[in-house]
């Protein structure tokens, strides 16, 4: 079940729900309205090869904002550090985002119990739009799940900036299917 | 927990679901049918700044059909007004559609518990497709919530018609996508 608002803010106090910072201003009826961070990747080889570790370039957001240009991936990060142990995450745009033309993910909304740092965000936008940093871009809904929760042991734990696709690992032998965000 | 078509058509009838028109025949096995509005807004400036509110220009879908083309965001509506005080709503294109290559949300599926009205569709094409009004475009779901509730109140309550960004106002009055009071 996905809970409410109320729902968050309890086991936020209760410690089973991890957002920092945390306001309560930011609670909504079923989910939490999360901002954006300064960070922005994009990926220097305009042709991607998924068995290959992908070098990117990184942008600070300034003052000013910054311009996204479409056909271009961004890869931006929640300005909250969100997680939880217990409650199964999903993560979504909101009205207000999704209607200036911009992605905020792309097919992989849901986050694994366990897992805990800021959400790296997929972005892309369908015409140019001026962003800025710890604008309000999305909202974290939480769902209750059934059965004992296993650990998060996967390739992206604890991340602090936006974090590029280490699906190459994979090619590797080293890491399994257990990706994250 | 999802609701199924069935529930959903009983809690219709319990005035719990709010959907005007309602056909029954628009019932899926968890999910309702709804329809694509008449009226598809467009930016007039290709390049958009969240700090400004955007300027429109308003496309009335003739009876031969609109075509999209890609690289642009159109903002439609739902023909149906929805909503519900004790679900929480999450919708998605049908799946004939997204096998058209349209989106009809971008990373923004969740609604709130609370909020009544038409809904902005986000369309963008992959291809150029040809829409018409009327047709069957997408489908609404509900989910049991956890928790007492809050209701939406934001300022996209109540909406008719294709609503365009109102992002702007959270930079100058505070005021958020989202708010439960």
């Amino acid at each position: 079940m996905i809970i409410t608002g109320d729902e968050i803010l309890k086991y936020w106090r209760s410690g089973e729900i991890m957002i920092d910072p945390f306001t309560s201003d930011r609670l909504e009826p079923n989910s939490y309205g999360f901002r954006l961070g300064q960070d922005l990747k994009v990926y220097d080889d305009p042709i991607l090869d998924s068995a290959k570790k992908s070098d990117s370039s990184s942008f600070n957001i300034t003052d000013d904002g910054f311009l996204l240009m479409p056909d271009t991936l961004y890869l931006g990060h929640t300005h909250e550090k969100i997680g939880s142990p217990n409650f199964a995450m999903t993560l979504y745009g909101n009205r207000s985002t999704a209607a200036m033309g911009i992605w905020i993910q792309h097919s992989a909304p849901l986050g694994h119990i366990g897992s805990f740092g800021v959400w790296t965000l997929e972005i892309r936008v369908t015409q140019p739009v001026r962003i800025y940093r710890e604008m309000t871009i999305g909202k974290i809904a939480f769902w209750c799940a059934v059965g004992k929760p296993s650990p998060y042991v996967g390739k992206y734990p604890a991340s602090g900036r936006p974090v590029p696709s280490r699906i190459s690992e994979e090619f590797l032998g080293g890491s399994g299917q257990k990706g994250g965000g | 927990m999802i609701l199924t078509g069935s529930e959903i058509d009983r809690q219709v009838s319990l005035g719990k679901i709010e959907i005007e028109p309602y056909d029954a025949n628009k019932i899926n096995p968890n999910s309702y049918n709804f329809a694509l509005g008449q009226e598809l807004l467009t930016y007039e400036d290709n390049c958009l700044d969240v700090k400004t509110t955007p300027r429109v220009s308003t496309i009335k879908i003739g009876k031969n059909g609109h075509i999209l083309r890609p690289g642009r965001l159109y903002l439609g509506n739902t023909i149906e007004k929805m909503g519900s005080g004790h679900f929480v709503p999450t919708f998605s294109a049908r799946s004939s559609i997204a096998r058209l290559g349209l989106f009809i949300n971008l990373s923004a599926s969740l609604g709130d518990i609370g909020y009544f009205g038409q809904w902005t569709l986000q369309l963008v094409a992959v291809q150029p497709v040809r829409v018409y009004a009327g047709m069957n475009i997408g489908q609404m779901m509900w989910w049991v919530p956890s928790g007492s509730i809050q209701l939406y109140d934001g300022k996209y309550q109540n909406s008719m018609g294709p609503c365009c960004s109102r992002i702007a106002e959270d930079f100058d009055t505070g005021s958020r996508d989202v708010s439960a009071k």
